[in-house]
């Protein structure tokens, strides 16, 4: 290259992003490594000494008694684990139709529409979700239009159970499902789709063979965004879960803003980032294979 | 080719879909307007009262007959809607300034540590947010800082940086560097050739990395919950203690405004993108 670099111009440029991400990120997350791993201390904060009953907590030993299973909290890391796969398959179920077809609008009305799906970005998440409390409560817009209609007599009970927070969820993510499913449905390759129909596949077989084989990466993509923040959301089940609908996420935040026990809340924050990592790494290894037969 | 009653069918499912995304919206703007406090599905009168009410003008009371502890929420929500902005501007200006510089070093200079750099500017993005929240709070009270506007801006500048380099360095990616090679057999020094070539044709993805920045900034609710101290509140933070408390008409007028906003924002989005097509 022509231009002459300075190392002293790299290192100025390099050194903000270093020193802030290292003390700022790097040094929060050794920290909670750190106390996962120490003794809750009796009024919050932490004692230093090693302890391994936070991690055995989670998986089913209550406090020092090995002989009592009580597997509550798995329970509810399985329980985020689910209600994050399926908001996974709802907002793809719902995305892959409507990304296709926006794929076959006219210029101007493609721009309309993704300008449409791209605007709840802009808006506020807390009023989005604020927006359903109003929709399921027991007097709200839903049991009102569905009882004047005479389809129930009594109001539905959909606030505070496990189906708002996979709604809630589901509404919040759409956007981030939609957006990589679009850019793999736009770059289908049609000729591909018309030989399959012509040869005598249905459409069925044609969409099974030919188009998802070829949308899978954005399908793939799209499920990451999706899962990664969803499994540790808390503010969705927050807003419209009850005791039913409670999440890691929820845990987390109660052991750090009234049980105190931050040495627990750590590791269930570990829990949640193993997850997360385990779930990155299988979709890097998949999109690397899928690369390498291309 | 294409099947009628099939595309028929898949623009009524998709017209229904994007009504689902913005019927809530729409409920609560109407909502906004109904002068019925108690009941809000059941319309009684067109009414601004929630719009003065946020202002303080109102004399409305909802809350059973406490005007002074109304009119305090006021200040409260209106301080929150100022520290909300002064924390969204200094993040932006701190994220855009790390995330840029990153985005060049990483762009424009060969050296061992570069993949390593890469990888990791895409981790803050990826990592739930209730984890990096907490880990700061644990971070900041180890360290003995008080929390404060200041932990609110650290926070917030920890994943903003990330989501500003990667859009600096999409930009990046299209630039010509032959222009700062030029430049440079010209006989310009490093610094004139970063400010006078690279950076007015980073521009467009620079305003587009900070509008992103400034938006996440003023919509975070969950680390700045869990780093800003009992004094300093943002909006989001306030509306969501409100929402948990119960919902009130105020909440409806604050929220139509939010959306008002982001309508506006997102319009400036789009044509900063149609400008940078040019």
């Amino acid at each position: 290259m022509a231009v002459k670099r300075q190392t002293w111009a790299l290192g100025l440029l390099l050194a903000p992003v270093t020193l802030f991400l290292g003390v700022f990120f790097l040094l929060p997350l050794t920290i909670i490594a750190v106390f996962s791993f120490l003794t809750p201390g009796l009024y919050g904060g932490v004692e230093w000494d090693f302890y391994h009953w936070n991690y055995s907590r989670i998986f089913g030993w209550a406090d020092g008694i090995i002989e009592i299973f009580e597997p509550i909290y798995l329970q509810i890391l399985f329980r985020s684990l689910s209600f994050a796969a399926l908001t996974v398959i709802l907002t793809l179920i719902l995305c892959y139709p409507v990304a296709f077809w926006v794929s076959r609008l006219s210029e101007r009305w493609r721009l309309v529409f993704l300008f449409l799906i791209t605007l709840p970005f802009f808006s506020s998440l807390i009023v989005r979700l604020y927006a359903w409390l109003l929709i399921l409560k027991p007097t709200g817009v839903l049991n009102t239009v569905l009882m004047s209609l005479g389809i129930i007599s009594e109001p539905l009970e959909i606030l505070y159970t496990p189906a708002a927070v996979v709604l809630g969820m589901v509404y919040v993510m759409v956007p981030f499902m939609f957006l990589p499913l679009f850019a793999a449905v736009d770059n289908l390759d049609s000729a591909q789709t018309e030989a399959s129909l012509d040869l005598g596949a249905n459409r069925f077989q044609t969409f099974v063979k030919v188009m998802l084989p070829q949308t899978l990466p954005g399908i793939m993509g799209g499920a990451v965004i999706v899962f990664i923040p969803s499994v540790g959301n808390f503010i969705v089940p927050d807003v419209l879960g009850g005791a039913k609908g409670l999440m890691i996420g929820n845990l987390v935040e109660q052991q750090f803003l009234s049980s105190r026990n931050w040495p627990f809340g750590s590791a269930l924050s570990m829990i949640i980032m193993a997850v997360v990592l385990t779930v990155l790494m299988v979709s890097v290894t998949r999109a690397r294979k899928a690369g390498g037969h291309a | 080719m294409r099947n009628p009653i099939g595309w028929a069918a898949l623009t009524a499912f998709s017209l229904a879909f994007f009504a689902f995304i913005y019927a809530p919206l729409f409920i609560i703007i109407g909502y906004s307007f109904n002068s019925n406090p108690v009941n809000m599905m059941i319309w009684e009168s067109f009414t601004f009262d929630w719009y003065t009410g946020l202002l303080g003008l109102s004399d409305r009371i909802t809350d059973t007959g406490n005007r002074a502890a109304y009119i305090e929420s006021t200040d409260l929500m209106l301080a929150a809607l100022r520290n909300s902005l002064i924390i969204a501007v200094f993040t932006t200006t701190i994220s855009t300034l790390i995330g840029t510089a990153t985005a060049i070093a990483l762009a424009r200079y060969r050296f061992s540590g570069r993949g390593f750099y890469n990888g990791f500017m895409m981790v803050p993005m990826m990592m739930p947010d209730i984890v990096l929240g907490i880990g700061l709070l644990i971070f900041f009270v180890t360290i003995g800082m008080n929390l404060s506007m200041l932990t609110i801006i650290i926070g917030h500048c920890t994943f903003l940086t990330s989501y500003v380099f990667i859009i600096v360095q999409a930009r990046m990616a299209g630039l010509d560097p032959a222009l700062e090679e030029a430049s440079a057999d010209l006989g310009a020094s490093e610094w004139t050739t970063l400010r006078k070539v690279l950076l007015p044709q980073l521009a467009p993805g620079i305003m587009g990395g900070a509008l992103l920045a400034f938006v996440i900034s003023m919509d975070d609710l969950v680390i700045t919950y869990f780093v800003s101290g009992t004094g300093d509140t943002t909006l989001p933070v306030f509306i969501f203690g409100m929402i948990r408390r119960g919902v009130k008409p105020e909440i409806n007028a604050i929220a139509t405004l939010i959306i008002l906003a982001s309508v506006v924002i997102a319009a400036l989005g789009l044509w900063l993108r149609s400008r940078k097509i040019d």
